[in-house]
């Protein structure tokens, strides 16, 4: 009696079913877990900035800003910080993934600009009288946020990828100096701003308030950090559908040259 | 504006920006995500 056996699956065809079934997304387990921390100390940090932190004797009920105010330019510097040593790295090395790294420190870092700026803005009208004055600190963070920008559409341009990847790259390496700059403006010059509230053995903030604020910062972190991690899985997505539109239209115009040319027509006068 | 209108609108507008961010982040994901070969994906 003979048997049939099965056909032996091809070599790497499981490898090649499994790739199949991985899900079309840049999530992954870890990245669920962090999303799903991110939103229980987004909650916390509502209920402690919201509702348990007592309004402060001077700036009353804006006080309330400085929960997210603080952090979110904490993580500016953060994103800034990401992107300089990325940028740095890239310049050495050449590798995608530091390429890829400095993308998602700007963007980022852009994002938590615009919300300091704007929380800063709208804690000045009734804390100042003012929405917006020329001081040092206020000036130096728009100037960082305008270099962000300017970091952000100069990666836009159609150039070669690795030459545009170079002039951003030196872009980004003057973005900690000028961190350095937003951070020590209120020492250097004279300023309306406030200098570090923490940055001290005996912090000028104490009780629920600073609960309030180190909730801010768990929150800010765990948001940053999911950010940080889509960004950069899409960012080396590009880079991998980029490179294959490129190999697309080379085998393209390979087969064009390959392809036997039509005979001549002979022409009858 | 009361002071509790400046800190709704910093916190709601802060809220809009990171989560419309977030939102468009992944959407983005999926769509990059698709046109790249599923073992250029190694996270997943």
């Amino acid at each position: 009696m003979t048997t049939t056996l099965p056909p032996r699956p091809a070599p790497g065809a499981a490898r090649d079913e499994a790739d199949a079934a991985r899900p079309a997304t840049t999530a992954s387990p870890a990245t669920r877990v962090l999303g799903a921390a991110a939103l229980v100390a987004t909650a916390l940090l509502v209920l402690y900035g919201l509702v348990i932190s007592p309004a402060d004797r001077e700036m009353a009920d804006s006080v309330r800003l400085m929960y997210i105010h603080v952090p979110a330019a904490t993580y500016l510097y953060v994103g800034c910080f990401f992107t300089t040593v990325a940028s740095a790295m890239w310049l050495r090395r050449r590798t995608p993934g530091w390429d890829a790294l400095a993308e998602a420190g700007a963007e980022i870092a852009l994002v938590f600009s615009i919300i300091t700026l704007g929380t800063g803005s709208l804690w000045g009208r009734p804390t100042w009288g003012t929405y917006w004055t020329w001081d040092a600190r206020l000036t130096s963070t728009a100037v960082l946020t305008a270099m962000l920008v300017g970091y952000l559409a100069l990666r836009r341009l159609e150039l070669d990828p690795a030459a545009r990847s170079t002039r951003a790259a030196v872009l980004g390496l003057l973005l900690v100096p000028n961190v350095i700059v937003v951070n020590r403006s209120v020492e250097w010059w004279r300023s309306l701003h406030q200098g570090s509230t923490l940055v001290k053995l005996d912090p000028s903030i104490e009780g629920t308030m600073l609960v309030a604020l180190m909730v801010g910062f768990v929150a800010f972190g765990l948001i940053f950090a999911w950010l940080m991690v889509h960004r950069f899985r899409i960012a080396w997505l590009d880079q991998k559908a980029d490179g294959l539109d490129l190999e697309a239209a080379l085998a393209a115009r390979r087969a064009e040259s390959r392809a036997p040319t039509a005979p001549e027509t002979e022409v009858t006068p | 504006m009361t002071h509790a209108g400046y800190v709704a609108a910093g916190w709601i507008g802060a809220g809009v920006l990171i989560g419309g961010y977030a939102v468009t982040l992944v959407r983005r994901g999926r769509r990059l995500a698709r046109q790249v070969p599923p073992g250029e994906r190694r996270w997943s």
